[in-house]
């Protein structure tokens, strides 16, 4: 029998193990048909509110006021509905209970409701000013054509020195969603593989396992059955939450704008940093013997983690700074940090080199000490065991 | 063939194993015995790889054992365990090919042995709704199913209910005789003794007395002596006497060569005698000398 085939074996009867109990059915189910009920909410929630601003006019009216505004807001790439109103009083009123934005009394007084907009201001104090100077120019027998001569405004070309780029603002994006699944997979999957550890050694079944497989073979199948399935109930949701989206109007997100090879690297990154965490959740597992201990051992854990995410941002806002390039080499971080690094543009490939080899051997270290410590740690059932006398007892 | 070879293991300041050494031929049941503490546990985890010994070795048919051997041994620990929320068929047969058996072949050596030990129809339940007895019985089917060529039991008969242990006994007598090993640890003397052909006693770390059975009895300078006279309990009063605790009648240990004669003539002049059996000693007997209490 090979070591591969069972290690095979043990993945698998921790996938389907974990997949049948109620619990986890219970929680995924749940999970799942909240997030696709966002969509639907969000929607409904959105559907009664226009985005259009309503502007109210009262007092004395205007010529051309009403057909001006709406010119203006064009201008301006907003979009309105005006109003009229035959008295200040009741204008007033509906801008109290919200039916309106914004009234403009006669020609010269603008109200809000309680603070203003210079955006809105900004549209009505030109449209006000517009009309009254083409009422004027018509007076003075101007024509249509020379009247707007004066009055349009004249074509003013934006430009900007630096083009900004859509494209790495996803990336970017998309690689600190990265950080952000990476951090909540770990915390979940890497506690089931810790919390799997201790209950074989609670149930006391382990010594029946290691008298037939070695102790890198249980770790090793335990982070690949339960990384498998948090793999899986990854798909399920992103799968939920994109139907929710299509509901809610939300598929904006330009997924071509992010890129095959960013994508890729995400995915890379996602399970070379679950597959690292998920050993030193065993290994840390591997030091106590009942559940009710393992939360204190969990804060080691989380403690490297909580930098990662931090990182992270950190790399999103200034992804050439000194603090995010160092972590973004470092095993414990690399997986947070170097995605972000790489989406950005950033990261040297002698870097990105380092940062895969280093992570790797990383892993690969704690294999072999989470081994050392699941063998000498096994034997002991009382209490927690330190892991220096782990260690210890599996070097003798 | 199996062969512990001059073991010694250090717990820190416990020694745990001081040149333990013994030979159980194939085919043969071996009660392995000993005090609390002696070193049988220990003994039997240096066989399966748990405990690394600081010195000594393992054989298996003359080779040093690894990973690929273990495999062909089945193991009942002192610490029982099993997944307490998995089904009972379903873990039996995890373990079996985890010994390296195919689906096929583990799913019928399983319907077999849950057959065989009384678990027929209980395979679908869950570890924890099983009864303390038959978790006991999941137990020894996990060391069984695989179909091992060496079966070490650590106390398999603890817990189990006399008929229990009878088809135990009787199971463990038809595997030896299609040729597999056994070693089993147990504290229920009279129970080895109608088990086992061959014992070890361990006390120390040191293996004291090994061999087969009888060999033993009939090397020992020890009988016994059982005696029933009419009108109580009635001991000679002899130099060498040893009396000893049984059911009934007076039971006590004497030299090999003690003067027979003389002590059932003292006997029947002490009342009209019921029974009188000299006869080689006990199992109980060799534990107590071997062990020095």
């Amino acid at each position: 029998m090979k070591p591969w085939s069972q290690v095979a074996l043990l993945a698998k009867r921790e996938f389907l193990e974990r997949a049948r109990s109620k619990p986890f059915l219970i929680t995924m189910s749940l999970l799942t048909v909240a997030i696709l009920a966002i969509g639907p909410v969000i929607s409904m929630l959105s559907s009664g509110e226009s985005e259009a601003t309503k502007i109210g006019l009262a007092g004395e009216e205007l010529p051309g006021i009403e057909q001006e505004l709406y010119e203006q807001a064009v201008l301006f790439d907003m979009e309105i509905e005006v109003d009229r109103f035959s008295t200040r009083a009741e204008a007033e009123t509906a801008l109290t209970d919200g039916q309106v934005a914004v009234v403009l009394v006669d020609r010269t007084e603008i109200v809000f409701h309680t603070s203003g907009s210079s955006q809105v201001t900004g549209l009505i104090h030109n449209a006000v000013d517009t009309t009254l100077k083409t009422n004027a120019l018509t007076e003075l027998g101007l024509s249509d054509d020379e009247i707007a001569l004066v009055v349009e405004p004249v074509p003013v070309e934006v430009t900007t020195l630096e083009e900004q780029n859509a494209q790495e603002e996803a990336k970017r994006g998309a690689a600190f969603v990265g950080a952000i699944f990476l951090y909540i997979s770990i915390i979940m999957f890497g506690q089931f593989v810790a919390m799997g550890t201790v209950e074989e050694k609670q149930n006391r079944v382990v010594e029946v396992i290691l008298s037939r497989v070695r102790p890198w073979q249980v770790l090793v199948g335990k982070v690949l059955g339960i990384g498998l399935l948090g793999l899986m109930q990854l798909i399920v949701f992103a799968g939920a939450a994109y139907v929710s989206a299509q509901f809610a109007d939300l598929t904006d997100i330009d997924v071509a704008a992010i890129g095959l090879p960013v994508i890729a690297s995400l995915l890379f990154w996602f399970i070379l940093g679950y597959t690292f965490y998920a050993f030193l959740y065993a290994a840390v597992g591997s030091t106590v013997s009942r559940q009710e201990d393992l939360q204190g051992a969990l804060m080691l854990p989380i403690a490297l983690i909580l930098p990662g995410y931090l990182l992270a941002i950190f790399a999103a806002e200034d992804p050439d700074a000194l603090l995010p390039t160092v972590a973004s080499l470092l095993p414990p971080w690399a997986p947070f940090v170097m995605p972000v690094r790489i989406a950005a543009g950033s990261a040297q490939p002698w870097e990105v080199v380092v940062a895969v080899v280093g992570t790797v051997l990383g892993a690969i270290a704690l294999v072999w000490i989470g081994s050392r410590v699941y063998s000498g740690a096994l034997l002991r059932t009382g209490g927690k065991t330190s892991l220096r006398e782990a260690w210890k007892a599996a070097v003798e | 063939m199996l062969e512990l070879v001059d073991l010694n293991k250090r717990f820190g300041d416990v020694v745990a194993l001081a040149g333990a050494a013994f030979v159980v031929e194939r085919g043969r049941i071996l009660g392995f015995l000993g005090p609390n503490g002696a070193g049988k546990t220990t003994a039997m985890r240096v066989v399966f790889g748990l405990v690394r010994p600081d010195a000594g070795s393992v054989l298996w048919n003359g080779g040093p054992v690894g990973p690929a051997e273990r495999l062909r041994f089945g193991y009942m620990p002192e610490e029982r365990g099993l997944y307490p929320k998995m089904k009972v068929h379903d873990q039996l047969v995890h373990f079996s090919r985890l010994s390296g058996l195919s689906k096929t072949e583990a799913n019928e050596s399983v319907d077999h042995w849950l057959d065989v030990l009384g678990l027929a129809g209980r395979g679908d339940a869950k570890l924890d709704d099983l009864s303390h007895g038959n978790q006991q019985r999941a137990q020894l089917a996990a060391a069984l199913a695989p179909n091992p060529e060496l079966l070490i039991l650590d106390e398999p008969f603890a817990g189990l209910d006399p008929i229990g242990v009878e088809s135990l006994a009787a199971t463990l007598r038809e595997l030896a005789s299609e040729g597999v090993t056994i070693v089993f640890s147990s504290h229920q003397l009279d129970l080895v003794e109608d088990v086992c052909q061959d014992v070890a006693i361990i006390n120390e770390g040191r293996v004291v007395l090994s061999g087969r059975l009888d060999d033993i009895k009939n090397r020992s300078t020890k009988r016994r002596l059982t005696i029933d006279v009419d009108g109580g309990a009635w001991i000679p009063d002899s130099p060498g006497v040893e009396v000893v605790d049984g059911p009934g009648p007076a039971h006590c240990v004497v030299e090999s060569d003690a003067p027979v004669a003389d002590l059932l003539a003292a006997a029947n002049a002490a009342g009209a005698v019921n029974r009188f059996v000299f006869e080689p000693p006990r199992l109980t007997d060799l534990f107590r000398e071997a062990v020095g209490s």
